[in-house]
């Protein structure tokens, strides 16, 4: 059964929407001051509240809307995300998270963030079931993943997390998205029949780029194959051949696609993005790993992934120092980095800066949920009445 | 080594000829190519002739595939080696007793053992008798001692004041944890040659203590 809204709520859930705080949360007390056992407009002020960094004043309005009404899925989060961030709030935000997992048991976000919250308080087992359930839930949730690799930090070394830095960065849908931007290909997805696909190279080899990022590489090999049989030096076909290899495991033609167009074009960025992964798939391929990546930093600086590549290559080697100045690099272009984040975390770790890698998390986590637009989601779900 | 043996392994990959690669590659390497040296001037132009004779057309898809299972195959023989050579040098490390902080310690255990040092790792709660009791089991000349509280790291003390009762001044003590990183007139209080505020410290302090203590000896 959907949840009726007033007037005045409706009001300031569009003020909230249009990113208007001040406004919203005025019109939040106007409903308040006709409605005060409303919800909906508490778990709206206590979302306004958590955006303008007043925690104490978050942690009340979200209390109060799950008093009122204990199924409402987006105050625990507004309330779990406000402990969190308010700090030495543990064993509360432990709580908080647990229910939201009760309420919303397919939410991956509740499990990674209980887990977070258990690995705040030292539960180191039960914050890995946590992250578990999540990977369950999700097996491409990279901050799941980029948790996992953080606790086998605390507990075997930077050996043991890198491969799960690595996994989980693969995993992630920004690092395949920097290859496409390296590519030039506009961020909005366009559909392609490679049938109707002129024969002007910029057209096919938009097409391929545009074929094998919606992973229908057969489609896009079909059009590769036209355009090295014009020219077989063609280094835009070899790099976008080498990662469609590359995203189907066959790492060693990748690898052979990549080296050729590096003979052509030395510092290709798509071509080094490609073997720079593959290499570091290798762990006797490190130092080879770190020249790649760092000839692709410098030639394509402006993008925040290549510094983070850059820094996990660093980490293989134990440049400790140099992974954070890389790690810091991609934290300036893109502070909601969350890869670069955990990253940064591992290293501060690696100092015995427990608290800088406590606080790299909690921003991770900040711009995780912001990025995702989780609040309103839940928002929306509990409005109609839905499951989250 | 010249062209023609990468050319003679790009071909040995095409022909699915493993062992001819693997000819190629000892012959490569008995002339003084050094291990580390195989995988830049063998693999890496043999696979590029391979990439390139897939986009010329030269070989097939399916040729293409093969040559690159024969060539993941006796990748192995051309990696440069993961571990790096053992450095003879034995450490012996732990926590502190009464102190079960084990994150830095584990940290910095793995970060040694992956250069190449021989890490006795006696865990957390370690006590002063312990740390002695296996620095003569193994012959080793340094110990990295953790410790997080102020207690703990002023009980450090206890260990240096066990090596000299028992004759082993020569012992390296370093020290590692909040409170010496705070407080570097802690570490010298407590008799520790020096501290260690991390993997990459620990790395450097390490590197140093071979070269100007232990001589460059293994111990």
């Amino acid at each position: 059964m959907s949840v009726a809204r007033s007037s005045q709520v409706l009001a300031a859930e569009q003020l909230a929407r249009e990113g208007k705080l001040p406004a919203a949360v005025e019109a939040c007390y106007e409903a308040l001051a006709i409605a005060d056992r409303d919800p909906l407009a508490h778990v709206l002020l206590g979302h306004l509240m958590l955006a303008g960094d007043f925690y104490d004043e978050a942690i009340a309005a979200s209390t109060q809307a799950i008093e009122l009404d204990p199924d409402c899925a987006p105050a625990y989060l507004a309330l779990g995300l406000a402990y969190d961030r308010r700090g030495g709030m543990w064993d509360q935000s432990v709580l908080v998270w647990h229910e939201l997992a009760e309420v919303s048991p397919n939410l991956v976000t509740a499990h990674v963030q209980l887990g977070e919250a258990f690995a705040a308080a030292a539960f180191e087992e039960e914050s890995v079931d946590s992250w578990k359930r999540a990977l369950e839930l999700d097996p491409k949730e990279a901050r799941a993943n980029y948790n996992l690799a953080i606790a086998a930090l605390k507990r075997e070394g930077m050996s043991t997390a890198l491969p799960t830095f690595r996994v989980a960065g693969e995993l992630d849908p920004s690092q395949d998205e920097l290859f496409f931007a390296l590519l030039g290909l506009p961020a909005n997805d366009i559909s392609i029949d490679p049938a109707t696909v002129g024969p002007l190279r910029e057209g096919r080899l938009f097409a391929a780029g545009m074929l094998a990022r919606q992973e229908d590489y057969f489609g896009a090999a079909d059009l590769l194959r036209l355009l090295l049989d014009e020219n077989s030096e063609d280094v835009d076909a070899l790099a976008i051949a080498a990662y469609a290899y590359l995203k189907q495991e066959a790492t060693t033609e990748a690898m052979a696609c990549a080296l050729r167009a590096l003979t052509y074009s030395v510092d290709m960025p798509t071509a080094l993005y490609t073997l720079g992964v593959v290499y570091s798939r290798f762990p006797g391929l490190s130092k080879h790993a770190a020249r790649v990546f760092i000839a692709l930093a410098r030639v394509a600086p402006q993008h925040s992934l290549t510094h983070v590549l850059l820094a996990e290559s660093l980490l293989g080697l134990q440049r400790f120092s140099q992974a954070k100045r890389a790690y810091r690099a991609a934290v300036r272009l893109d502070p909601a980095c969350v890869r670069a984040r955990f990253g940064l975390a591992a290293v501060h770790l690696t100092e015995g800066s427990y608290a800088e890698a406590q606080w790299e998390m909690r921003r991770a986590a900040y711009y995780d949920t912001k990025r995702h637009g989780l609040f309103w989601r839940l928002f929306d779900e509990y409005v109609a009445g839905g499951d989250a | 080594m010249s062209s023609e043996e990468a050319t003679r392994l790009y071909q040995a990959f095409v022909d699915q000829d493993p062992a001819s690669a693997i000819q190629v590659i000892e012959r490569v390497r008995s002339s003084g190519v050094p291990q580390v040296q195989l995988f830049d001037t063998l693999y890496v132009p043999a696979l590029s002739l391979l990439g390139g004779a897939w986009a010329s057309g030269a070989i097939d898809e399916i040729t293409f595939t093969q040559a690159s299972v024969v060539a993941e195959q006796i990748g192995s023989f051309v990696m440069p080696p993961v571990a790096k050579a053992d450095t003879g040098v034995t450490l012996v490390l732990g926590t502190m007793h009464r102190d079960r902080h084990s994150v830095m310690k584990d940290i910095v255990a793995s970060a040694l053992k992956e250069v190449g040092y021989r890490v006795n790792d006696l865990g957390i709660d370690v006590r002063p008798a312990d740390f002695l009791e296996r620095l003569e089991e193994t012959g080793a000349r340094v110990v990295l001692v953790f410790a997080e509280t102020m207690a703990t790291a002023r009980a450090v003390i206890r260990v240096r004041e066990m090596f000299a009762a028992s004759g082993r001044d020569d012992a390296v003590i370093l020290v590692a944890g909040g409170p010496f990183a705070a407080d570097a007139s802690l570490a010298r209080a407590v008799g520790a040659n020096g501290i260690i505020t991390g993997a990459e410290s620990a790395l450097r302090v390490l590197a140093r203590v071979r070269t100007d203590i232990l001589g460059g000896e293994a111990s």
